[in-house]
């Protein structure tokens, strides 16, 4: 086995075909993580900075109305975790950054960028786009004539003759020509923990663990990809053949799929446009919905006055316009909830398709797992949405609280820099790898089959692999 | 039925499906044979490639195949190599099944096809290494192996070459060296002279000559008449997936063996 291992090793190495392209894949892998990491350090500072300015306005308001202060709002900045350099995943079509404000829950995910089409997303240059486009186009190259190729030339017939079995020939081919391209994927994953070790972006969670479980989904993923190929080379007549079936595969899994599940996805499950949402918003913000009700000013203040035991409301305890503006604020939750809820759930069934139409293309499957692992997938994106949302319902509770609490109807109010400074700032846990892992139960499956099938499918076709 | 009016001593091959009736104990003078079918065929679809073939080959034994295209040489040799399973009948290496002990009966034999193909990237030492290797044979030094190379009649100077610089003789050459590497009990030939030079050709079989000396089994499926008369041992002829006659080499001249060849060729 070795001699064959070490001989298919040499025989790739001296190949001057292999030689280009890796340097060429090689490269545009180092760049990409380059450029990854430093674009990642660069929006986290910025990000970071951004935060610090929000803040500052925050607490620098000066005296003023809690109302007011609610209306002047803050921005929460959407941290970017340790391995996004590697995936951007879903970022910069849902952007990073809210604007927490009164009455609003602001969009990310409302934008224009979410139609992008599929050649604009390959058109972005990112390590993961090389893992799973570049790579698995290698490993074709390297692959469709191990078997077809030895048969084509008259060599199948001689090594065979050795008396070395069929499975060990296809086994040692496979590690020899899996030996070549760990010389260009070890050191860009030496590259890649060296970029998450030292001064490495984001919050922690799990970085390294992360990492490790994103190593494993692209060895998964290149080794279904290598026997994949190893099949169809035991089973083509041709070297020829075999290259154009491999292509087709290829060509399927990177470029159609991708395509097709986004149709597919939103043909199953429609959403409206930005446009079409926020009027929807709008409209049910005014007129309520059925089950929803916009709070009745009157009836609040004649329900405050009969629990306080009052006739005018200038003599409750409590500021009426501070209770309104809180029941208003509850109303107009319960509204985003049911609008963002249903939004939310729609792109949860989309994602489903996604990770279903993965049996026909492993790609689905490793994109979601690595946006997923690098922590820029929708899902986290909703994470994060929601940990922002729910600060800025308690911001809002906090100042109309304060309004109510401290102050009379018909007073003019002015709360102090204390209370700006009293409210906390955003602390934002990531979601740790098990809730990602977790989330994405059918991508490792369908991975995990595609893993075993091609294994069982190079072993079946490698077995009646014909001599020639 | 052939060749009955010669006086030469040709064997009349009788199809009667009785695969016992050509046996190893058959040989005589206690020898056994390495290489044998008995009742040995092979059927393409509706076709009969090879039809209940007995054959037994000795040690230091050169069997040569002779017919033409289609005859059945090849289907032999691959049901030997077992890259074909027989329809029925058995081929034997040193007394096992080939269908059943794949690897240890080609661990006993060599194969030199008519062209040996090697890998035009590496040399002619490292593509004898990696087959030697493969061969069970890994222990063999660079120099050892560079001595089988000019043994088998490479130039040392062209060893250490890559092979796309090689001509067809030299890639015969290495494709002895590895059957030499080898150590080979008995060697299956499929046209080894085909497309050599008169010269590169009596190279070729004084090799053969040497590895019969040594005890080697040979068979050779070949078109070339005189080499299988100058290197043979036993001739035999195939018609039709059929041995229809066969006849030792030192008792016949070369224009016999021609006519007998021709006599059953237009039988």
């Amino acid at each position: 086995m070795r001699h064959i291992v070490r001989k298919e090793f040499t025989d790739v190495l001296r190949d001057g075909r292999f030689r280009w392209c890796a340097i060429l894949v090689g490269a545009l892998l180092l760049v990409s993580l380059g450029h990854g990491w430093a674009q990642a350090r660069s929006a986290q500072q910025e990000h970071a900075a951004a935060q610090a300015t929000a803040r500052d306005h925050w607490e620098s308001q000066g005296e003023k109305n809690p109302h007011s202060a609610a209306h002047y709002g803050i921005y929460a900045f959407k941290p970017r975790l340790a391995l996004s350099f590697v995936d951007e995943g879903v970022d910069p079509y849902t952007g990073t950054s809210v604007w927490l404000e009164a009455h609003r829950q602001n969009d990310f995910l409302l934008r224009p960028a979410q139609d992008a089409t599929a050649a604009q997303r390959i058109g972005a240059l990112t390590a993961a786009q090389v893992l799973q486009h570049l790579v698995p186009l290698l490993i074709i190259l390297l692959t469709f004539g191990a078997l077809a190729g030895e048969r084509e030339r008259g060599t199948l017939r001689q090594l065979l003759a050795t008396g070395i079995g069929r499975r060990e020939l296809a086994v040692g081919k496979a590690l020899g020509i899996a030996g070549a391209l760990a010389l260009l994927l070890v050191p860009a994953a030496l590259v890649g923990a060296a970029a998450l070790v030292v001064g490495s972006p984001g919050p922690a969670a799990s970085p390294l663990a992360r990492g490790v479980v994103l190593a494993g989904v692209y060895l998964a993923y290149f080794t279904a990809f290598l026997a994949l190929s190893l099949a169809v080379s035991a089973w083509a007549r041709s070297a020829r053949t075999a290259l154009v079936i491999l292509l087709g595969v290829w060509v399927v899994n990177g470029l159609v799929a991708p395509r097709v599940a986004v149709d597919l996805s939103k043909w199953l499950h429609p959403t409206p446009s930005a446009l079409e949402f926020a009027r929807n918003v709008e409209r049910e913000m005014a007129s309520g919905v059925e089950d929803i009700s916009r709070p009745d000013r009157a009836a609040l203040t004649e329900r405050l006055l009969a629990e306080h035991g009052v006739e005018r409301v200038e003599d409750l305890p409590v500021n009426e316009v501070g209770v309104y503006l809180q029941e208003s604020e509850e109303f107009g939750n319960r509204i985003f909830d049911r609008n963002y809820g249903a939004l939310w759930d729609t792109f949860e069934r989309q994602g489903v398709v996604h990770e279903a139409l993965a049996v026909v293309a492993p790609l689905l499957a490793v994109r979601t797992l690595s946006m997923g692992l690098a922590g820029t997938d929708v899902e986290q994106h909703r994470h994060f949405a929601t940990a922002a949302e729910a600060y800025r319902r308690d911001l809002m509770r906090r100042m109309n609280g304060d309004l109510a609490e401290n102050s009379r109807t018909g007073d003019t109010y002015l709360a102090g820099p204390e209370l700006w400074e009293e409210t906390p700032p955003l602390e934002y846990a990531a979601p740790t790898l098990g809730w990602v892992l977790g989330n994405r139960i059918l991508s490792i499956l369908v991975l995990g089959t595609w893993l075993v099938g091609a294994v069982l499918a190079a072993a079946a076709r490698v077995r009646r692999a014909e001599v020639g | 039925m052939v060749a009955s009016e010669t006086a030469y001593p040709t064997r009349e091959i009788e199809h009667m499906n009785t695969p016992e009736s050509r046996h190893p104990a058959e040989l005589g003078n206690g020898r056994t044979a390495l290489l044998e079918a008995r009742g040995l065929s092979k059927n393409y679809g509706a076709t009969r490639a090879l039809d209940s073939l007995d054959l037994a080959i000795a040690p230091g034994e050169v069997y040569c195949l002779l017919g033409p295209n289609g005859a059945g040489k090849t289907t032999t040799i691959n049901l030997f190599l077992g890259f074909v399973a027989p329809t029925s009948g058995q081929a034997l290496i040193a007394g096992l099944d080939v269908s059943t002990h794949d690897r240890e009966t080609k661990q006993r034999i060599a194969y030199i096809p008519e062209q040996v193909m090697l890998y035009r990237n590496l040399s002619g030492l490292e593509n004898l290494e990696y087959f030697a290797a493969l061969g069970g044979k890994g222990a063999l030094t660079p120099a050892r192996l560079t001595d089988i190379l000019v043994e088998a009649g490479l130039e040392r100077s062209a060893v250490d070459q890559r092979v796309s610089e090689y001509s067809k003789g030299m890639r015969q050459k290495v494709g002895i060296a590895i059957a030499i590497a080898k150590e080979a009990d008995a060697l299956l030939l499929d046209e080894p002279t085909s497309g050599l030079d008169p010269q590169a050709s009596n190279e070729f079989s004084e090799l053969i000559e040497r590895l019969k000396d040594r005890g080697v089994a040979v068979l050779m499926a070949t078109h070339d008449l005189f080499r299988a008369k100058e290197t043979g041992t036993r001739v035999g002829i195939m018609r039709y997936g059929r041995l229809v006659t066969e006849l030792g080499t030192e008792e016949i001249g070369h224009a016999d063996l021609e006519r007998i060849y021709l006599k059953h060729m237009h039988d």
